[in-house]
């Protein structure tokens, strides 16, 4: 099966190149027996891709050490669910797991369009296809999985301890759904160039994958957020590690694309600027692959393989060079038919949202490139952690979600007054009240105060601006509806992609107020206690109970603390944290226990315990952190509302498809 | 260029030059320099008072804990021949022990002690196993000889309890 695994690698790294030639060809010469030939090219790729997956899976499942991956990130006594996740444990299964999304995302998009459009899709399967073949090219002859150990050895190394943990099972997967997806857009986009086709049909051919891959990329971070939250024991969810910013900075400059492909849509504005933006975010997906896989820049959890990062930085460099030249010689084309009318509309909104957008990412990739820039002029490594990216991005965020409540409910061209006074007045009045009712109550002593103070009056602004959308759009559908809630049915149904949105803002803005409260309200306290004492944190007191060890496998030993919690003097809980110390490792895990509600959580840590039974226990209240996550779910349900098929938009597109091929056909002669 | 197009390029510059400012003070205002031991002791300049990450492994037996307050220690890291002492408030992370590779954040005293305020571990992952282990060719490999195991003396003399 290893042969066939790394045979089939080949097979598809010949078919995809193959095909590249192939469909440019077919699209260039108009020759249509090379096009039916081309077009069995993406489901031979993905069955190759897919049969040598399978190939890795089984040799994990089989614990056959004969193949060097296998040995490093798995044992035989591995529980079956991570086996099953070793497979994108480390950097050679990892790039097959990226080039099996990509080829599957691939063949998706092949059956969707292939009797779209004939003259954008082929090259945009080219470009697809061209990108799986960079991915192929290195799994073949720099990271290949196959690779044998000549002599088997009996048992493998392990997956680190850290990595077991069910979101190794659901994090990676989803941020990779992200990252890749992306790349059907950005083929599309480079297709559009190609062809001269540049109306905005690659973008309304595209505009759901977009949707997709954003939410994974969204949901992601925010999954990575939660894992480090719940396994790294630290007590906060976000570090502005390296690889963290390399997946937040795709999601920020897709975010900025979403929006403005909007105002391409209904003003045909910013052609180029949308260009520029999808080429930006892929840019960014390469990039970040690229950040973490080079170990070129330090951070907690890089794969270390040296010579991959100069594959990556020569494909970064192509790309970025080709589609620069690409978009100039056809800016012509791309001249936008309506300018920008007054500062006051909703046009010049989404201008600014962008802005600030692009500015949070560029200053997260100042950043993250600054030492090895310092290193490279001035020869000393000058690193900047969190309170720079706190002091540059928190102020810009701000802006951002003063903007999220201006842009829906500003007109469209130009704001009267009258306009102005009719939908701001009552969010704005919310907000005051709003602010005047938390001022006795919040702290406002130190400046991270004082913003998370500003934080929650935009807050009640944005959500205030939001539900009164909702309001008045099921008032005025009520009348033609029995209950309120069908007539909010209905509003939301035949609005998907509006109120979809405004759900999303929504959950954005619990997040906000969740990073808010919690960065700025939280405290922990850490003390050794041997047994009876007690730890205390604002109303809470901690009594250490037991310390107790569980020989939970053969290879697991569990370390329990007990502490009983007291509020009010009633007791209202019993925190568990707990040190696993796995065999064959050399270092313990330590597993928190949390309790989480939506005011506060109670973080606890077994930090240290030793042979009388004593130990170091650390606690942390984290006001609001569950609003992150609660904050997700409602993202999550809003990108479902926007996503889900659209009779509507449906009938829409097959008009305009109707009018294309009046335009296309004869070029398919 | 007509009116409204300066008026927007006016409004977008100004939104990059804030954006561009508040990069700039943010880095002037919080950047810390990144040495390894040994870099940090060829420097000229003295660097004691400001903010300093360096990078060193643990000496062995160099790590002491105040046998009144579990949370104080001590310790030492090395490189190249350079020695550093370094103090610390806090709770330790899991991996931290003789020989490994740390990272310590903060800024020396006078008498040339560091005076650390965040102490990091390097990484975790098994990713950087491999190049521990001294070499990349996967034949190598059965022979990697695994780190001591842990002390479980302390785990044995626990109370045991079954699940």
């Amino acid at each position: 099966m290893n042969d066939i695994g790394e045979f089939t690698l080949m097979v598809a790294l010949a078919t995809s190149l193959y095909g590249t030639v192939a469909y440019v060809m077919a699209a260039r010469g108009n020759r249509i027996d090379i096009y039916l030939s081309a077009d069995k090219v993406p489901l031979i790729t993905w069955a190759c891709v897919m049969i040598s997956s399978i190939a890795l899976w089984k040799a994990f499942f089989t614990n056959d050490f004969s193949l060097q991956y296998v040995y490093a990130y798995s044992n035989i006594e591995l529980d079956y669910f991570y086996k099953f996740s070793s497979f994108w444990g480390g950097q050679k299964g990892s790039l097959l797991f990226w080039a099996l999304i990509l080829t599957s995302y691939m063949i998706v998009v092949h059956f969707q369009n292939r009797s779209k459009n004939l003259i954008v899709v082929p090259y945009a399967m080219a470009v697809m296809l061209a990108v799986t073949c960079f991915f192929l090219f290195l799994l073949n002859f720099s990271t290949n999985p196959f690779e044998r150990i000549p002599l088997p050895p009996e048992d493998g190394r392990g997956l680190n301890p850290l990595l077991q943990n069910y979101w190794m099972v659901i994090h990676p997967p989803t941020l990779y759904l992200g990252y890749v997806g992306f790349t059907v857009p950005f083929a599309f986009a480079v297709a559009a160039l190609i062809s001269k086709n540049l109306d905005d049909s690659w973008i309304r051919l595209t505009r759901k994958w977009t949707v997709v891959s954003w939410f994974f990329l969204c949901m992601g971070n925010l999954f990575g957020a939660s894992w480090a939250y719940v396994e790294l024991g630290w007590g906060g969810y976000w570090a502005w590690d390296p690889v963290e910013n390399a997946a937040f900075m795709p999601l920020i400059v897709a975010t900025a694309y979403l929006h403005s492909v909007m105002i391409q849509e209904k003003k045909d504005m910013m052609k180029v600027w949308n260009m520029s933006l999808i080429l930006l975010t892929f840019v960014m997906t390469i990039f970040g692959t690229f950040i973490t896989r080079s170990g070129l820049i330090q951070s907690v959890h890089t794969f270390d393989e040296a010579t991959l990062g100069y594959y990556f930085l020569g494909l970064l460099f192509f790309i970025i060079v080709a589609c620069t030249a690409l978009i100039i010689s056809r800016l012509p084309l791309l001249k936008s038919k309506n300018e920008l009318d007054s500062f006051l509309s909703r046009e010049a909104g989404f201008l600014f949202n962008n802005l600030l957008l692009l500015g949070i990412a560029f200053a997260t990739f100042w950043g993250t490139i600054f030492p090895i820039i310092s290193e490279a002029i001035r020869g000393v490594k000058i690193t900047v952690g969190p309170p720079f990216y706190n002091q540059v991005n928190v102020p810009i965020g701000l802006a951002l979600l003063a903007l999220i409540g201006i842009g829906p409910i500003i007109a469209w061209r130009r704001a009267t007054w009258s306009n102005l006074k009719k939908n701001f007045l009552k969010p704005l009045i919310v907000a005051v009240v709003g602010g005047a009712v938390l001022f006795p109550i919040v702290p406002l002593s130190s400046r991270s105060e004082v913003y998370t103070y500003i934080t929650f009056i935009l807050c009640f602004f944005v959500l205030s601006s939001m539900l009164i959308e909702f309001y008045k759009g099921t008032m005025a559908r009520q009348a033609s509806s029995d209950s309120i809630v069908g007539a909010l049915g209905s509003l939301i149904w035949n609005n998907k992609r509006r109120y979809g949105g405004y759900t999303v803002h929504i959950g954005v803005v619990m997040i906000y107020a969740g990073i808010a409260a919690s960065s700025s309200y939280g405290i922990h306290t850490e003390k050794r206690l041997t047994i009876g004492e007690t730890i205390e944190i604002r109303d809470y007191m901690l009594r250490y109970e037991k310390l107790a060890a569980i020989q939970a496998t053969s290879v697991k030993t569990r370390i329990i603390a007990q502490l009983a919690v007291e509020k009010d003097g009633k007791k209202i809980w019993t925190a568990r944290p707990e040190k696993e110390f796995y065999k064959g490792q050399n270092q313990p895990v330590s597993e928190v226990d949390v309790r989480s509600t939506l005011a506060s959580d109670l973080y606890v840590i077994l930090a240290d315990f030793s042979e009388d039974e004593s130990a170091t226990i650390k606690v942390y209240h984290n006001p609001m952190v569950k609003w992150l996550w609660t904050g997700g779910w409602v993202i999550a349900l809003g990108t479902m509302v926007c996503a889900w098929p659209d009779r509507l938009e449906q009938r829409r597109r097959l008009e305009r498809l109707k009018r294309q091929q009046i335009v296309f056909s004869p070029a398919q002669e | 260029m007509d009116r409204k197009k300066i008026k927007f390029a006016l409004g977008a510059a100004l939104i990059v030059g804030a954006i561009g400012y508040l990069i700039t003070t943010g880095i002037n205002s919080t950047s810390t320099y990144f040495f390894t031991v040994s870099e940090l002791m060829d420097q000229k300049v003295s660097f004691h008072g400001t903010g300093l990450k360096v990078k060193g492994n643990v000496v062995e037996g160099s790590i002491e804990r105040d046998p009144n307050d579990y949370l104080s220690v001590q310790f030492a890291i090395e490189e190249k021949n350079s020695n550093l002492n370094v103090v610390y408030q806090g709770v330790t992370p899991d991996m931290f022990q003789d020989g490994g590779e740390v990272v310590v954040e903060g800024a020396l005293d006078d008498k040339g002690v560091f005076h650390a305020n965040t102490l990091l571990t390097s990484c975790p992952s098994k990713y950087e196993a491999e190049k521990e282990a001294g070499g990349k060719h996967p034949g190598t490999l059965p022979g990697y000889k695994s780190k001591p195991e842990l002390d479980l003396k302390k785990i044995d003399s626990l109370p045991k309890t079954t699940v």
